[in-house]
């Protein structure tokens, strides 16, 4: 792996940390959410700093050259977080519902509609 | 006697909905009956809030537009908090005919079925029955719900069906947001419960837009075909 993949792994985890934890600090990402994205960071910097743990799994899963399985690895992990992030649409939109006509049949039995 | 409720929703239906409710009062009043209202406004940007409110029909105003499933939904629970015996839904826009509901709530009072859909098809009267084109659709979603349930329903998309008491509690506690006519049908009838037709007639719409417009039409019907498959293989508790 070149040495300017391991800068840019290496500071790409960096910043990931970063952000992370500023959004967790502005209370915007709660911990349980902030715990999956220390986790990417911490794949990309254990990949930037010991390379040769993957050297030797690459070639048998059969990718030409490392950066193909790093990217293979991320797209992977970003099909299971979009997966996730659908599964929690699809909840929260539930809940919507039920709120939206709780309310609504409160706020027209309070009018006086039926 | 059994308690008999009418659930209309109503998006933007300000050129119907009065007249609607009207043939409805009418006809309680010509043949003794005591069908009651509830019309779900389901967040319509025009009139329609304000023609409910002038005429004092019951209804329940959405805060925000859910959809033909969540309105309907609404007034399922409704119908389960204030204990009635059977639901029907029933178009504002003037398709339904409320004489005919006398005919479907039938099967229900007698204990034959849980839930009856009235249906265009299963005999040949000579009224509006929807263009070529989404006859064809009705007929696919009709070999993939024989797929899922095992059963024959004929006019799977109709919006006009009676619910027993049952029913009520099973939809005031979960009812899909899209495509809720025919994926109901097949769940119910997975579910064990019993599904039965009646024939109807329907009128063409006298006003406003249906909630499936023709360029959307083989959209809708892929996706209610592959929600069908999904019905099939997803696993359900047995009524009975």
């Amino acid at each position: 792996m070149s040495l300017n993949l391991v800068i840019t792994l290496i500071v790409v985890s960096i910043l990931l940390i970063l952000f992370t934890t500023h959004f967790l600090k502005e209370g915007k990402i709660p911990v349980k959410y902030s715990l999956l994205w220390y986790a990417f960071a911490l794949i990309i910097f254990l990949v930037g700093i010991f390379p040769q743990i993957f050297t030797f799994i690459y070639k048998k899963l059969g990718f030409e050259v490392m950066s193909n399985m790093i990217i293979g690895i991320f797209i992977g992990l970003l099909i299971i977080l979009n997966m996730a992030l659908c599964i929690m649409i699809a909840e929260q939109k539930k809940k919507t519902i039920m709120l939206i006509q709780e309310l609504s049949t409160l706020k027209s039995k309070e009018n006086k509609k039926f | 006697m059994s308690r008999v409720l009418l659930i209309i929703p109503a998006y933007n239906e300000e050129a119907n909905i009065l007249k609607t409710y009207k043939s409805i009062i009418d006809y309680n009043k010509k043949n003794k009956e005591t069908y009651d209202v509830i019309v779900i406004n389901d967040g319509s940007k025009d009139n329609t809030e304000k023609i409910l409110c002038d005429n004092n029909i019951p209804h329940i105003c959405l805060i925000h537009n859910l959809g033909i499933g969540g309105a309907v939904q609404t007034g399922y629970k409704y119908a389960f908090e204030h204990g009635y015996d059977v639901a029907v839904q029933f178009d504002g826009d003037g398709q339904h005919d409320v004489r005919y509901v006398k005919k479907i709530i039938s099967p229900i009072i007698k204990g034959q079925a849980d839930m009856v859909i009235g249906s265009r098809f299963i005999e040949d009267i000579d009224t509006f029955k929807s263009s070529f084109t989404r006859r064809i659709g009705i007929k696919i979603i009709s070999i993939f719900m024989k797929f899922t349930s095992g059963f024959k329903i004929v006019d799977t998309t109709s919006g006009f069906r009676a619910c027993s008491k049952k029913i009520i509690s099973e939809f005031s506690l979960s009812y899909p947001c899209e495509y809720p006519e025919p994926i109901t049908t097949a769940e119910v009838l997975k579910k064990g419960y019993v599904v039965s037709e009646v024939s109807v007639e329907m009128n063409e719409r006298e006003g406003g837009v249906s909630s499936i417009r023709a360029w959307k039409s083989v959209y809708y019907m892929l996706n209610v075909c592959l929600a069908l498959l999904s019905v099939k293989i997803r696993r359900y508790k047995k009524c009975r």
